[in-house]
């Protein structure tokens, strides 16, 4: 079973100075980015396979949310977390408080909501359930009937 | 019969909770509508026409009376006292005021019903064949998969979000009474080689504009493979799916542009990652004891010394509604909602009620609903069929028509739907008019007429003997008709017929075809078999002469 992550709430302010790179800007010119240290931005139609064998020196990952109807993030969650075990943050961008639930449970670490949703109470949105009927990146919370 | 256990039901609550909270945040005016239009449609909530309407799960076509009871209260009480039983093993109420869907949904989970992923871009309400567990020759009773399947993508966290809307049929019976090939998924049980059990999957059918017959992208997976297969056909789709194009999003168009070849190993590809993580594996404990619970509640009995009554109105009903059943001393009955003027698969409140009853005292409390739109009994005892029967006349609910061309499937139609080109009903109502002739429906047999307004094809016209396609041409409603449609020992297409032919003559038409079906008809043919044979040409001449 894969580690459980407890979702921050907010960005970690450890990752505060860490570049970030556009996914194109990264995958063009790895070699130069293989001794920085950066985080790498995803947009939802990006090939998040391609990222892979470049994990190990990649700080952070950032997934874009913004297209509500959108998933391919939620994969590209999962390929991060579940998958390739990931052990640095995947940040969820752009994200919707209606979606909390499917990204912190696809294995995003931490989110910024959009402005939309200030002054809304996340915890009704992220710990609606008490239990849930499959694996995922991050049951944590949740009763597993499956 | 299987039931949800507190937990499940808990899980209900906290998911109406949760829509609740957002349905007032819209109220409120802090949630737009394109957010709240994708909420709502996640819990089986449409604007129609008229009202919104709501679409409520029958999980496997599996109600009980206690259910049947629950549905018809919500008839009464949040709808104009009637319900839409739907081709796919759900049911529609037309009339909901928006405020009220919490407190309905509440009363629903109080018996184990839902709306959850009735519709929406997710995984749909999972069918089966309404008679599993009840025919000779069946591999399985696909119910025990269905809800171990259901649950496993039941607010999934990767696959919430698709590009289309993804429906599955699940198979273990001889024939295909699910139609699993025009599903985003269908599967099929089957016993490999060494006689284990696994599944076929067959992977991007559909109807629509584009019709097509799901290619088998796997000839064989092992039981407790099948959820990390399924996990992989629908990550594929999610990356790759088109999200570009409206009219393109469901599954059928990736596979077809990818080719099935091609969707096929990219799916093994990801699969072989996960085949063997512990956590993906089927529950094959969790089975056993589902299957427990959907054991049939019915033990052989012996009737011998029973004499069946001699009536010929009950003869008539019998021979298109009942079926033999595999255990010895009981039947399975079908009961036709069919009523001219009315759409096909409607029931008011009353009939409901009669319904939920008439199981209490017959059917093990126990009910099925039917692509078909009709309701089964399950396990009538075969002494009492004709008691059935005389119940049944006497809330005019012992229609005739089960199994003949006036059993018509028809959408909704633009008297309802905002989508609709054409209106349905009506022309159901015409051509049952028509056909008003037991002894003529009688030497027709079987034949199947479906009735769609619109291109979406709520009434799966591409696979009936006759469909007929609604369309606005120059203002005017025309009929798009195709023939020899299948699912049940094949899956076909129908064929287009010729150019689409207008409101007025649609039903003079459809009687031209059976009429030449019935001129080239050999002994017991069926109409699909009479047009392999003859060919389209003879159809085209008398239709169009």
């Amino acid at each position: 079973m894969s580690d459980i992550l407890e979702p921050k709430s907010i960005v970690n302010k450890a990752n505060e100075n860490i570049e970030l790179v556009e996914f194109d800007e990264f995958i063009n010119n790895i070699n130069k980015y293989e001794t920085l240290g950066v985080g790498v931005i995803i947009q939802p139609s990006d090939d998040i396979i391609l990222l892979k064998d470049s994990l190990y020196f990649i700080e952070l990952v950032i997934l874009d949310f913004n297209n509500f109807d959108d998933g391919r993030g939620y994969s590209q969650a999962y390929f991060l977390s579940k998958r390739w075990g990931f052990k640095g943050e995947i940040i969820g961008i752009n994200a919707h408080l209606d979606q909390l639930q499917f990204m912190l449970r696809s294995g995003v670490t931490s989110y910024e909501l959009l402005e939309d949703y200030k002054g809304f109470n996340e915890e009704d949105y992220s710990n609606g359930f008490s239990i849930c009927y499959q694996a995922a990146a991050n049951n944590s919370g949740l009763k597993q009937k499956y | 019969m299987y039931h949800y256990s507190p937990e499940d039901s808990k899980f209900l609550v906290e998911r109406v909770d949760q829509f609740e909270k957002q349905l007032n945040r819209h109220l409120a005016g802090d949630l737009d509508e394109a957010k709240f239009r994708s909420l709502r449609l996640r819990n089986g909530l449409y604007m129609e026409l008229h009202a919104h309407m709501l679409r409520v799960a029958i999980p496997y076509g599996t109600l009980n009376s206690s259910q049947l009871r629950a549905l018809a209260d919500v008839a009464d009480k949040y709808d104009r006292g009637f319900g839409h039983f739907t081709t796919r093993q759900n049911i529609q109420f037309n009339w909901i005021e928006l405020p009220e869907i919490a407190n309905l949904l509440r009363e629903l989970s109080d018996v184990g019903l839902h709306a959850i992923q009735t519709s929406g871009k997710a995984t749909r309400n999972i069918t089966a064949d309404p008679l599993s567990g009840l025919t000779e020759g069946e591999i399985e009773d696909a119910r025990p998969y269905c809800e171990l399947i259901r649950r496993w993508f039941n607010l999934h966290p990767e696959f919430s979000w698709l590009p289309g809307k993804f429906k599955i049929a699940i198979n273990g019976a001889k024939l295909d009474e699910t139609a699993l090939r025009i599903h985003d998924l269908g599967l099929r049980l089957v016993r490999n080689s060494k006689g284990e059990l696994g599944f076929s999957v067959f992977v991007g059918g559909g109807l629509g504009a584009a019709a097509m017959v799901g290619p088998e992208t796997a000839s064989f997976v092992a039981l407790d493979d099948i959820l990390s297969y399924l996990e992989s056909a629908m990550r594929i789709y999610n990356l790759k799916g088109r999200r570009d194009h409206q009219k393109r999003l469901r599954i059928k168009f990736l596979v077809r542009e990818l080719g099935a070849d091609e969707y096929s190993r990219l799916v093994d590809e990801d699969w072989q990652q996960t085949k063997d993580d512990p956590e993906l594996k089927l529950n094959l404990a969790e089975l056993e004891e589902l299957k427990k619970d959907f054991a049939l509640p019915i033990k052989p009995i012996n009737l011998n010394g029973f004499e069946e009554k001699v009536d010929f109105n009950y003869s008539i009903w019998k021979k298109n509604n009942v079926r033999s059943h595999k255990v010895p001393g009981y039947s399975i009955v079908n009961i036709s909602l069919t009523k001219l003027g009315a759409a096909p698969g409607d029931a008011t409140s009353e009939q409901m009620r009669i319904l939920a009853d008439l199981a209490e005292e017959y059917s093990e409390s126990e009910l099925r609903t039917t692509k078909r739109q009709t309701i089964v009994f399950p396990y009538v005892r075969k002494d009492q069929v004709f008691d059935l029967w005389q119940s049944l006349e006497k809330y005019g609910l012992a229609s005739p028509h089960q199994g003949t061309l006036a059993q018509i499937v028809a959408c909704p139609g633009g008297d309802y739907c905002d989508l609709s080109k054409a209106v349905s009903i009506p022309i159901a109502t015409r051509v049952q008019q028509r056909f008003d002739d037991m002894d003529k429906l009688l030497d027709i047999g079987d034949l199947n007429i479906n009735i769609s307004g619109c291109e979406n094809s709520c009434a799966h016209h591409h696979v009936a003997d006759i469909g007929l396609l609604g369309m606005q041409k120059n203002g005017e409603e025309y009929y798009q008709i195709t023939l020899a449609g299948e699912t049940l020992h094949e899956t076909n297409i129908g064929k287009k017929l010729g150019p689409s032919v207008s409101g007025d003559v649609v039903v003079d038409a459809v009687e031209e075809i059976v009429n030449v079906y019935l001129d080239n008809r050999e002994e017991e043919e069926r109409f699909t078999d009479v047009f392999k044979r003859i060919g389209i040409k003879p159809f085209k001449e008398k239709v169009y002469e």
